[in-house]
């Protein structure tokens, strides 16, 4: 007999509010963390807006490590860590460590130590680079720095499935917790503000040049962000016991491959939506029960379009009456991050019944359809909510929350 | 629970790109080691590596246009269409059925990352290039080899450092168990590059050798300095068992068991570390429904390194008792280099040619391993290991262990 797994606590790093309270208002609020790019020098791009977390200081989070020690992706995922578990009322002292255990995503890991490394590669001083490249670069330290820091020996797997990978962590540690590998799991994803990722975006023309309208006529493309989001994730029958507040329970997942194109995905949206079938038949719901679904929504005309036309392939009818956010439209594209933080947004709203807005949505389009939420924040009762993220190489993954029903 | 099956490998690595020719070359101990071609090694502690020298994808995969794979997603298209081959996946079954991917890499290319910014910076950014960025993504070969050979089941990239191509295996075996995979390739893959083993090296980690005979990363001898690295790719083809048989496939091995454990001290506390090793090759055993005597066979991951290969040995003593002192015991790290994400996987598929034809390869340059040591791996290679079962580990230098148990199918 399988568990049912439940999310009963919720961190997050983001550019408009730390911890799920000030996040969750400033996402009813509409509020935008879209500003400047302060972290590195834009003056050659086109375009000079990003979502970062400004003011971000990891010292309150970290009482193990050394805060000098670990890249921004790390100490954002420490914070939302440490944040989570205090949301769930977990005390690390009380868990049995070889029964705790870590599964976040990421698109790029630690960039910023790449950065690092070619800044002094350029100037003929690679003598400057020590043994913190090693020691902080590679992407698996994010969830091997969690581990460390809460004293955490159970499973322990990074999956860096870009801009879907939150959904794939979330996934995964919900496989792990149901085959009885552990008794509980911080899952999500974490990423920080790179020139590299930001280079790559602005050279692909798919930046907006001052803010993120998804499903609009005229958005301009997505804007590159960063932040955090860990949730803990625990069977049903332990969060009872200890009385834990149950946000939603995980109903299913469904992951695919487009198999088509590296950036651009499958124009008739197949893959997208087999994810989505997979997750709802997993989770024993059918397309008309699906009361909010979190879009991937990053803002490009591609994307927006695409999307919209696999929620109709899969809900057909019903795809007219189910409302569709992108809180991207908010943060921009918190890449690895993104998926996780859309992830607390669906458990908050099947929770509270309230779904955020998609804000800037200024001029409906033709081809977008559907009811984004737009601009206000709506009260909606939410049993059932799907969560879908696509990503680089044509990775798709969709997971459905629900209510626990006890 | 359903069973788990291995129908078909790939592999692309110093000492061959078959099976049989990797096996033959490692119970020959013949090394993979040797200069670095690919990058200047002048001004680095250690100047050798394992590396695929002479090392074209076109071979495996045909007039496909390439161009836009770096070299690590050309390993693991290659060692896929192998794979693909070996267990009968013909494309057109693709088309119908999804078959899936699941890859561990702990860089994927982090030269392909490094090349992106430093154009930008050098150049400009307007002159960073756009297809290169696709590439900067760490599912990045697991997305590329997934067009080349339509893949469009679950295609996931796990990175765990040197553990990553094992628990690749062990997070795809997952999957089938739950019914949620039809047939999935899992396996890892890594590159020898410049920045990688910079980094290594400026971080000490690396074997301190000068080249000259005998001088090489020698995984559990009480010498040992460091290790090596090596680069490839291998995967293998993991079906569930009743399926497999029924489509008439060629069944290679059962993966019977997989644990998975995590030093939250980093290699710190000793102790920490030998438990985390132990918790992983006995949750295996307790997935296998087998007694630790009931191992034939052990592959270990140790390369050189003097810590790890320590923590391995200890927990190997733990685990196995009394039976460790006469279990034929193998790394072959110590021949291919410490080829991180590939690692795990290209000792499944040595460890399937052991059961296959009863040879495990020894460790050529072993002399003496520390006096403490409870476990006495052999030099040369055993001419007559019977193995039902064998057991595969892979450990890391962040933390990260996982085991996995391979039983012989008869027939």
């Amino acid at each position: 007999m399988q568990s049912r797994v439940v999310i009963t606590g919720i961190g997050v790093v983001t550019s408009v509010g730390t911890g799920r309270e000030q996040f969750w208002d400033a996402m009813l609020a509409g509020r935008c963390g879209v500003s400047a790019v302060e972290s590195f020098d834009t003056s050659g791009y086109s375009v000079h807006r990003g979502g970062e977390v400004k003011g971000f200081d990891p010292a309150p989070y970290l009482f193990n490590l050394d805060a000098a020690r670990l890249g921004r992706a790390s100490q954002f995922a420490v914070a939302a860590a440490r944040l989570a578990l205090s949301d769930a009322g977990l005390d690390c002292a009380s868990l049995d460590p070889l029964r705790a255990g870590v599964s976040m995503g990421t698109t790029s890991g630690e960039p910023r130590e790449v950065e690092r490394f070619n800044d002094s590669y350029v100037k003929d001083e690679l003598e400057n680079v020590g043994a913190e490249f090693i020691g902080r670069y590679p992407c698996h330290l994010i969830s091997s720095h969690l581990a460390e820091e809460l004293g955490f020996a159970g499973p322990n797997v990074m999956i860096p499935t870009a801009c879907a990978a939150g959904n794939y962590a979330i996934a995964h540690a919900f496989d792990v917790l149901r085959a009885g590998r552990a008794d509980v799991m911080l899952a999500g994803g974490s990423d920080a503000f790179s020139r590299i990722t930001y280079t790559g975006f602005a050279r692909l023309g798919a930046v907006a040049p001052e803010i993120c309208q998804p499903f609009d006529r005229n958005r301009k493309g997505m804007i590159p962000g960063e932040g955090a989001c860990v949730l803990v994730l625990e069977p049903l029958k332990r969060a009872r016991a200890r009385a834990a507040r149950i946000y939603a329970e995980v109903g299913g997942y469904g992951l695919s491959c487009d198999a088509h194109h590296m950036t651009a995905a499958h124009p008739e949206g197949d893959g997208a939506a087999r994810a989505m079938q997979q997750a709802l038949a997993e989770s024993g719901a059918r397309p008309e029960d699906v009361s909010y679904i979190s879009a991937h929504g990053t803002g490009t005309p591609t994307n927006d379009r695409l999307e919209t036309i696999a929620v109709k392939r899969l809900f057909k009818e019903h795809a007219y009456r189910v409302p569709v956010s992108s809180v991207k439209s908010m943060l921009g594209h918190t890449m690895g991050a993104a998926s996780a933080i859309e992830a607390a947004v669906c458990a908050l709203a099947v929770h509270e019944d309230r779904i955020p807005p998609t804000i800037n949505l200024e001029e409906p389009d033709p081809e977008c359809d559907l009811d984004y939420v737009p601009n206000r924040a709506r009260e909606h009762r939410v049993s059932v909510a799907m969560n879908n993220a696509y990503a680089f190489g044509g990775n798709n993954a969709s997971l459905v929350l629900r209510k626990c029903e006890v | 629970m359903k069973r788990v099956v291995i129908t078909g490998a790939g592999v692309v690595s110093s000492l061959g790109d078959t099976p049989e020719a990797l096996h033959a070359a490692l119970c020959e101990g013949r090394s993979g080691i040797g200069p670095i071609g690919l990058f200047d090694t002048k001004g680095l502690g250690c100047p050798l590596g394992g590396e695929v020298k002479d090392f074209d994808a076109q071979k495996y995969l045909g007039r496909r246009n390439l161009r836009p794979l770096d070299r690590t997603s050309r390993l693991v298209a290659s060692a896929a269409q192998m794979a693909l081959d070996d267990s009968g996946w013909r494309a057109e079954m693709r088309a119908v059925e999804e078959v899936g991917l699941v890859l561990g890499t702990m860089f994927c290319s982090v030269r392909t990352i490094s090349e992106f910014d430093r154009r930008a910076l050098e150049a400009g950014p307007a002159y960073a290039s756009p297809m290169d960025f696709a590439n900067t993504v760490i599912n990045a070969a697991a997305g590329q080899t997934a067009i080349l050979h339509d893949l469009r089941g679950v295609n996931t990239t796990v990175s765990t450092g040197v553990t990553s191509g094992l628990q690749a295996i062990a997070y795809a075996v997952d999957l089938i168990r739950a019914g949620r995979a039809r047939a999935l390739l899992a396996g890892g893959a890594d590159e020898l590059c410049f920045e990688s083993f910079y980094g290594f090296d400026r971080a000490g980690l690396l074997c301190r050798s000068d080249g000259h005979e005998g001088h090489y990363a020698i995984p559990f001898d009480a010498r040992r300095n460091g290790f090596t690295p090596g680069e490839g790719a291998a995967l293998v083809m993991l079906e569930e068992e009743s399926a497999a048989l029924a489509r008439g496939a060629r069944v290679l091995a059962e993966v019977s068991g997989t644990g998975c454990g995590y030093d939250s001290s980093r290699g710190r506390d000793e102790r920490k570390g030998v438990e985390s090793i132990a918790h992983a090759m006995r949750f295996a055993l307790y997935e296998a429904m087998l007694r630790a005597y009931e191992v034939e066979a052990l592959s270990a991951s140790a390369n050189g390194s003097p810590g790890g290969d320590r923590r391995e040995a200890l927990a190997i003593a733990e685990v196995f008792g009394q039976h460790a002192r006469t279990m034929p015991a193998t790394a072959v790290k110590a021949l291919l280099g410490e080829t991180l994400g590939a690692s795990g996987a290209m000792q499944v598929i040595a460890a399937i040619e052991t059961m296959r034809d009863g040879r495990l390869p020894g460790i050529p340059q072993l002399e003496e391993v520390e006096a403490d040591f409870p476990l006495v791996p052999a030099r040369h290679a055993c001419p007559n290991v019977d193995a039902d079962n064998v057991l595969v580990n892979s450990v890391g230098f962040d933390g990260h262990s996982c085991s996995i148990l391979l039983a012989r199918v008869e027939g």
